[in-house]
């Protein structure tokens, strides 16, 4: 999947028009065809695509993501410099989306059709007709702007200033957990509504569980399980919302180095990030996979009968 | 210049009235309408908005007044009439990308549904894979690899927006397939192509439409976002996804600048998910009756 999704990326940015050589020369050096032609060399462009493509592929198994072109830095080095911030931003968001999440689904689900119900229904709808970068300037609108309680772009690293650190990560993980949070919250009042309907939890409600007990260690946790996929996905949107999210922001993250390589046309960068993000995704949605078969031993008996 | 989702939705909307009158139809009205008035406001403005280029020194950051409704941005231009102007490439760029998903999608996903076995598998995969990479990660490639205006903007989302219309559209034509009336079609001895054209792309139809105003709403969010990094519409063309980047770009002096903008977007896309949401909803009472 992840290699598949490699060459496709690889295939897109090689074979289409645009010298990265030429760019980083400038328009004027373009008058020197052999220094280009030397340049072009080193860098290896002049082999074949499939070549071009093994070789990228071969020495990212061994930690090299190859040279940007642009910079002078080893990609490896950029993208290492980089990954913090974004890890730090979806990790952070992830967690204030299921805090928004969960508790407003399970109360949902208890209070069906009430005005609360329907307010956070509507409200979900709302939240998923707004972009994430669009939610995220209107954040910054009204909490920098406006009330000036938070500052509205920049980061600092965690280990300089925790103070400020987590100051300047809440907007921004605000914003990509607002987006993520109703995705969450329609998948799991759904299933919530499904168990709380169903035979075992009228069962223990009969046996006199305590209330409390039922909704939280019986119905919630079994409905949370089919839930977990759907995190998966939320991961991977969240991810993809985190480019634009640290270019609003100001983030120097994975996402605005993405931007920056697609500015100067540098592929080396650009194709490696898009790939670690593609990992980074495929590998949460593995583990979400795993985790919920752990969780729930009936997912492992129904693969051994099917 | 309408947008394909509202065009084809219009049509399906009658067809529901007549099968089932339900609550939240007048949601689809006002939806249809809304959306109705946004495209129309675009078409028309320029008759009687001022010139979105023309600069006012005098008038920079001006509030809303009877002159200029939205107010005026950091060079004086009237916002209004730059929102228009900049509505007609967004929900240009909307449509053309949604026609080229919706074709693209349909050949696909009917290519992978009727051929079944090894190419069905070979597409599906395709598509599996097309979607593990994020959809704006994925705009970027394809803006670094071609370059971007706004005709191969509308291209560059239409395409990405494919495989998800071309699952939707396999597994649609898959049910159909299995319908008794195939079935009948299939026994009277009706051809390859009739089956497709007369029997099951009829009966996809609101499935297909739900899928285009998702795609529409979709398109606006990515070119917009394309637009704000400075990587979609180039200028001096501005859509709403460069008009909010420029008004983000002074929100320290003028909020209008940011809100309007964000409002359009927000109104647009909203109103889009309502209506693939009513469709949906119908889809799901044909299924439970047929």
């Amino acid at each position: 999947m992840l290699v598949a999704a490699s060459a496709l990326v690889f295939a897109i940015l090689r074979l289409l028009p645009g010298d990265p050589i030429i760019t980083r020369l400038g328009a004027t050096a373009g008058a020197n065809p052999e220094a280009i032609d030397q340049l072009r060399r080193e860098a290896g462009l002049d082999d074949p695509i499939l070549t071009q493509y093994l070789r990228w592929l071969g020495d990212i198994f061994t930690g090299d993501f190859g040279q940007s072109y642009f910079s002078q830095f080893s990609v490896t080095d950029l993208i290492s410099r980089r990954i913090g911030p974004t890890l730090e931003l979806t990790a952070i968001s992830i967690v204030f989306a299921l805090l928004i999440a969960v508790p407003l689904a399970v109360f949902c689900s208890l209070r069906r059709g009430s005005w609360f119900d329907r307010a956070v229904t509507t409200g979900s709808t709302v939240g998923l007709a707004l972009p994430q970068f669009v939610l995220g300037i209107l954040l910054i609108l009204i909490f920098a702007v406006e009330l000036q309680w938070l500052p509205a772009r920049g980061y600092i690293p965690f280990n300089e200033d925790p103070g400020e650190n987590v100051r300047r990560m809440i907007l921004p993980s605000l914003t990509l957990a607002i987006a993520a949070a109703p995705l969450i919250l329609r998948y799991l009042r759904a299933s919530m509504i499904e168990v709380l309907d169903s035979s075992y939890i009228r069962t223990a409600e009969g046996k006199g569980v305590p209330h409390r007990r039922v909704v939280i260690a019986h119905a919630l946790r079994n409905a949370l399980i089919p839930g977990l996929t759907m995190l998966g996905m939320v991961i991977g949107y969240t991810l993809g919302g985190v480019v634009i999210i640290e270019y609003v922001f100001g983030i120097p993250g994975l996402g605005s180095l993405a931007v920056e390589s697609v500015f100067k046309r540098d592929y080396a960068v650009l194709q490696s990030v898009v790939l670690l993000i593609c990992a980074l995704f495929i590998l949460t949605t593995l583990l979400v996979d795993v985790l919920s078969e752990f969780l729930d031993p009936r997912l492992r008996t129904g693969r051994a009968h099917g | 210049m309408a947008s394909p989702a509202s065009l084809s939705l219009a049509g399906r909307f009658g067809g529901r009235r007549r099968r089932v009158p339900r609550h939240g139809s007048g949601t689809t009205i006002v939806a249809i309408a809304v959306l109705a008035a946004i495209v129309l406001l675009c078409l028309i403005g320029p008759l009687f908005a001022k010139d979105p280029g023309v600069l006012d020194n005098a008038n920079r950051f001006a509030g809303p007044s009877a002159s200029s409704w939205f107010g005026t941005d950091q060079l004086g231009r009237d916002l209004f009439a730059r929102m228009v102007a900049g509505g007609r490439i967004s929900l240009g760029i909307a449509a053309g990308a949604t026609v080229v998903s919706m074709l693209l999608g349909a050949l696909w996903g009917f290519t992978a549904a009727l051929a079944r076995g090894f190419l069905d598998e070979l597409l599906m995969r395709l598509a599996d894979v097309t979607m593990a990479i994020p959809q704006l990660l994925f705009a970027l490639v394809f803006v670094a690899a071609f370059g971007a205006n706004t005709a191969g903007l509308a291209l560059i989302v239409g395409v990405l927006l494919t495989p998800v219309t071309a699952r939707m559209i396999r597994s649609a034509v898959l049910t159909e397939l299995q319908s008794d009336y195939t079935q009948a079609a299939v026994a009277y001895g009706a051809s390859r192509w009739r089956l497709v054209l007369r029997e099951i792309l009829p009966n996809v139809s609101a499935p297909l439409g739900v899928q285009a105003s998702i795609n529409a709403a979709n398109a606006i969010i990515l070119e917009a976002a394309l637009s704000f990094v400075g990587l979609g519409v180039q200028p001096p063309d501005a859509s709403w996804g460069t008009l909010l980047q420029q008004g983000y770009q002074k929100i320290y002096q003028s909020t209008s600048g940011v809100i309007i903008p964000a409002l359009a977007i927000f109104l647009t896309i909203w109103m889009l998910n309502l209506l693939a949401d009513q469709l949906g909803g119908t889809d799901d009472v044909r299924g439970r009756t047929g």
